[in-house]
């Protein structure tokens, strides 16, 4: 058996009506929903708060990009507009190929890694841990031109040693024609653990004797992995893959800013970024018309991934996959060098920032991380500030509000949707897979109008709703694949024991508790990693993100200081992912679209 | 069931606030800054003493775009402090600012002050200034350079000839570096009302002042070999790194203000003596003199923000600025002794005689002041990369002009 059993309830007919056939009580229909009011009093938090803070913003935005600035219809005069002002196309292709040629790059590169079941996976998944802003710190030093200093150019700049380029002539990955590629890579490094994860429980969830039977029939290695691994399963995965990650590079926001010279800037800018800059984060106008552009993108490529991954993601592995075929795996000897070479590339830029923090800021900007002297005191100056110490409970205390709010408000819903699924049940999944996609500078100005009608704009309240409608509809969709997996045997003892509605949620729910970790930790990994909400709704206190980036405007003189600040901050969110790693790949695995 | 969610809210009020270390004595004061670095270090130097608690937030050079999103969002900081005055006369207008009163805005000179009036009122205070027209060279290397704009470019071509050590750095990657050096050739060159007439749109950006200007900078950062390791690296150079290059001798001298003291004493090799600085070579017109500074404005509404504005213009709280090294303020009620070394600098800033020009694309409206990738930062950026094709200042013209004729649209709009 490779799929355990599962509870979901099938549809079936009777006396020619479509019913729901549970293992509990009658058929749903015929009970016309009893517990339909429940279930609406378990999902209204989430309702107010998506409602309220995500698709009144969307439509608000579609309308604005539609209007005037006096509210009448003026048609696609403000699409015109934005596409005539220089540079639109150039920042909307770039944006266009950082969503099609990063996935690629990630699913290819995730699934070699996978295949090869070498390198640790831990490895992989901490930079996930990581904030952006501090990858992005971390892979501006590896590319820092002064070879002394970063590695990446010295390796570059010995690459193109060996074609005849002389060392003064060789790119440079900061200057305008590599920025790009620059950036991607930093992108990639962060995002491989998502890829690496999923095709290994995909991997493990198919039938061994499916390649088997394909190589008895005379099939090569291009025909198993065709027949054997690609149609039954990888290609709905890789889907999937794509799309988060497609998705995922509207993020690279924090990446640009962070990295790119203000002389690559422009030729680094994706379409969040030029908004950023130039729209003054007005919410009327060409600006809002790019807005709904890439609204409009992103919905594309939810549909997509909806259509083409329904059911894709694989259960969790139901025992530890057999060492079958082992021998086989290491005859290639690609897949032998790929692990090492990867582990390698994958810990230097870390290495770079851990020893340029070990330098003072003077070493560090003279010599580079490679002087032999180690000291203390990048950290020393750090800790002096005392804007540090209360940024990072700050911090803290609102990355624990959230992470707690959040499951208050998803697990009811999540439990609603998976065991009372009242009607609109499906619609409300494609919601939610909708609303985890949006972006949240595209919505900003509309997000703001409503926490300044509940007098909230400003405060740190403000700042968290914002969080938890951002990572609520994540959470849900994670919550109600797990309580849709709990038992039958145990919702029935539930039932028994529970004589109320609540009574049985509430024996319910902790059958869930390894997902609720799982999102736990990501929701608070992800808020204490934040920089664009904190930047867009922060008012008294200073997130680590926003604080980071502020000290990134000169590099060189501040790099000791810089990277020391920068790994500091990472040490909570890598502490909490590498503690529940399990529940999280777990967590991740049984994900998002289901 | 909006009562849930007010819990749920107040809840996390509750849990927020109090971690945040700052219940019993209400919201900090909040300023918005550009600085980062050791400018940033030492701005929180000087708020530490402020007896209420002070949330400084460093937003980097893309500050329009941070307090515009967030006043729209009505979170907007009680005070924000911008070298790009043109913020502040925008603002104004809008009505997002509240007016600095009197006795402070008395304690600058008259010319600092008439920066900040938009009209007729006065709506910001000057916080620090600089003194932008300064070359700076190691004194253990070489001597003064010269005061002449052709001996000046001789004497770059000499050095890069001689091969020994590049005779220029720059900070290209901040194009704010490439517009000082493009207004120091501008006041040199241009007769009464012209420089200030790029502001207003009365003089245009493809006549001959600027035309002119441009093709003598390019006369300098043509010459091969003028920057440490070309002109592709010095545009990823950024410009407290420049420094450092002149500091560790890679290169002989630096053009920038008088903050590069700072950063140059924090990288000063063992036993060298500090640099000293001259000033920019005069152009025809005569020795240009380039100020700018970072001018605070305090947002509608906040009386805080008044208050803090108040304590931040009297001379104590300027000390640390002081005691750092690099820093000036405009502010007539300390004494130009006060600054050392920096004395006669410091003097020339509020002399009314010597006829200082402000910063002009602090000056510019809209994108085309910059910030980072946008206006004229980019064009003289590109400008740079492109100086050995023909037709460099030509392009750079053209672009210009386009650049200031959308922003006065923007402006417009």
């Amino acid at each position: 058996m490779t799929r355990p059993a599962r509870t979901r309830p099938a549809p079936a007919r009777l006396l020619g009506e479509t019913v729901v056939i549970d293992d509990v009580g009658p058929g749903r229909r015929s009970r016309a929903y009893p517990s339909g009011g429940f279930a609406s009093l378990l999902l209204v938090p989430i309702a107010l708060l998506l409602g309220g803070i995500l698709l009144w913003p969307v439509g608000r935005t579609v309308q604005a990009s539609l209007t005037g600035p006096d509210g009448r219809w003026v048609g696609l005069a403000n699409f015109r507009i934005a596409l005539a002002a220089e540079g639109t196309w150039e920042v909307l292709g770039r944006t266009v190929l950082w969503a099609a040629v990063v996935p690629v790059v990630v699913i290819a590169l995730g699934y070699l890694l996978a295949a090869s079941r070498r390198s640790g996976t831990l490895l992989l998944l901490a930079p996930m841990a990581l904030p952006l802003v501090v990858t992005g710190v971390m892979f501006r030093l590896f590319y820092d031109p002064d070879p002394a200093r970063g590695t990446g150019t010295a390796v570059l700049t010995a690459l193109a040693g060996l074609f005849g380029v002389p060392a003064g002539a060789a790119p440079a990955w900061l200057g305008p024609d590599l920025i790009t590629v620059a950036l991607m890579s930093a992108f990639v490094w962060a995002w491989i653990g998502l890829p690496v994860v999923v095709f290994r429980a995909a991997l493990d969830a198919l039938p061994a004797d499916l390649a088997d039977a394909v190589r008895a029939s005379g099939g090569g290695r291009l025909d198993v992995l065709r027949d054997a691994l690609w149609r039954p399963l990888l290609r709905r995965t890789a889907a999937i893959v794509f799309a988060l990650v497609a998705l995922g590079t509207a993020r690279a926001f924090d990446l640009i800013l962070v990295m790119a010279p203000g002389s690559s800037l422009d030729e680094a800018a994706n379409l969040a970024v030029r908004v950023w800059q130039t729209s003054g984060s007005a919410t009327t106008g060409p600006a809002a018309a790019l807005n709904t552009l890439w609204l409009v993108a992103l919905g594309i490529g939810v549909v997509a991934a909806a259509a083409g991954g329904r059911q894709a993601w694989p259960p969790p592995a139901p025992a530890p996959a057999p060492a079958r075929a082992a021998a086989e795996r290491t005859r290639w000897p690609v897949r032998r060098a790929l692990p090492v070479l990867v582990a390698l590339l994958w810990a230097v830029p870390v290495l770079t920032l851990v020893a340029t923090s070990l330098h003072s800021p003077r070493e560090a900007a003279i010599r580079g991380w490679t002087a032999a002297s180690l000291r203390l005191s990048s950290y020393r100056e750090v800790l002096a500030q005392d804007e540090v110490l209360r940024s990072f409970l700050f911090t803290a205390a609102l990355a624990l509000s959230v992470t707690v709010l959040v499951i208050v408000v998803a697990l009811p819903a999540g439990y609603a949707l998976a065991r009372l699924r009242p009607p609109g049940t499906s619609a409300a999944g494609a919601l939610l897979v909708a609303a985890s996609a949006v972006p949240v500078q595209v919505v900003a100005g509309p997000i703001n109008e409503v926490l300044a009608r509940v007098g909230l704009a400003g405060t740190s309240v403000g700042l968290g709703l914002v969080h938890v409608a951002l990572g609520a509809p994540f959470a849900v969709l994670v919550l109600r694949n797990a309580l849709a997996d709990v038992p039958g045997a145990r919702i029935r003892a539930a039932r028994i024991a529970g004589r109320r509605e609540w009574g049985v949620f509430w024996r319910t729910a902790p059958a869930a508790a390894p997902a609720i970790i799982a999102v736990a930790v990501l929701e608070f990994v992800q808020v204490w990693n934040d920089f664009v909400v904190g930047l867009l709704f922060g008012g008294s206190g200073t997130p680590l993100g926003l604080m980071v980036f502020g000290q990134t405007r000169q590099f060189v003189s501040n790099s000791g200081t810089l990277a020391a600040f920068a790994l500091l901050a990472s040490v909570p969110p890598l502490l909490v992912i590498v503690l529940a790693r399990r529940q999280v790949i777990a967590g991740l695995v049984s994900g998002a679209v289901r | 069931m909006t009562s849930r969610r007010a819990v749920l809210g107040g809840a996390l009020g509750a849990v927020v606030a109090g971690a945040g270390g700052c219940g019993g004595s209400g919201r900090p004061v909040q300023v918005a800054v550009v600085w980062s670095g050791g400018e940033l270090v030492r701005f929180r130097e000087v708020v530490r003493q402020y007896p209420q608690p002070v949330d400084v937030v460093s937003t980097r050079n893309d500050i329009d775009a941070f307090l515009s999103a967030r006043y729209r969002a009505g979170n907007q900081p009680d005070v924000a402090i911008v070298p790009q005055i043109s913020l502040i006369a925008d603002y104004a207008r809008r009505g997002w600012l509240q007016p600095v009163p009197p006795e402070v805005t008395g304690r600058f000179a008259d010319n600092w002050r008439a920066m900040l009036t938009v009209d007729g009122r006065e709506y910001g205070a000057w916080v620090k200034a600089a003194h932008k027209s300064l070359v700076w060279y190691s004194p253990d290397r070489q001597g003064p350079p010269p005061d002449t704009w052709p001996a000046f470019v001789s004497l770059v071509r000499e050095l890069a000839g001689a091969g020994r050590r590049a005779p220029l750095a720059i900070g290209a990657a901040d194009g704010w570096v490439l517009t000082d050096w493009l207004e120091n050739l501008l006041i040199g060159l241009a007769a009464d009302g012209q420089y200030q007439g790029l502001v207003d749109g009365a003089e245009p950006w493809d006549g001959p002042l600027v035309r002119t200007a441009l093709t003598e900078l390019a006369a300098v950062w043509a010459i091969p070999g003028a920057f440490p390791d070309g002109i592709g690296r010095a545009l990823i150079t950024q410009q407290e790194e420049s420094v450092i290059q002149v500091a560790e001798g890679r290169a002989a001298m630096v053009v920038e203000g008088d903050f590069v003291a700072a950063t140059a004493e924090r990288f000063r090799p063992a036993g060298a003596t500090a640099l000293t600085a001259a000033r920019f070579p005069a152009g025809p017109r005569g020795r240009p003199l380039l100020v700018a500074g970072d001018a605070a404005m305090v947002f509608a509404g906040s009386r805080a923000g008044a208050e803090l504005l108040e304590w931040l213009t009297r001379p104590e709280s300027f000390r640390p600025w002081i005691a750092a090294g690099g820093y000036l303020s405009p502010n007539t009620l300390i004494t130009p002794d006060a600054y050392g070394p920096a004395a006669a600098r410091a003097a020339e800033l509020s002399d009314p005689g010597g006829a200082p020009r402000f910063d002009l694309s602090d000056q510019l409206r809209g994108s085309l002041g910059g910030p980072d990738g946008l206006g004229s930062w980019k064009i003289l950026q590109d400008f740079l990369a492109e100086v050995n094709r023909p037709g460099a200042v030509d392009r750079a013209c053209r672009r210009l002009v386009r650049a200031a004729a959308q922003a006065r649209r923007e402006a417009g709009s």
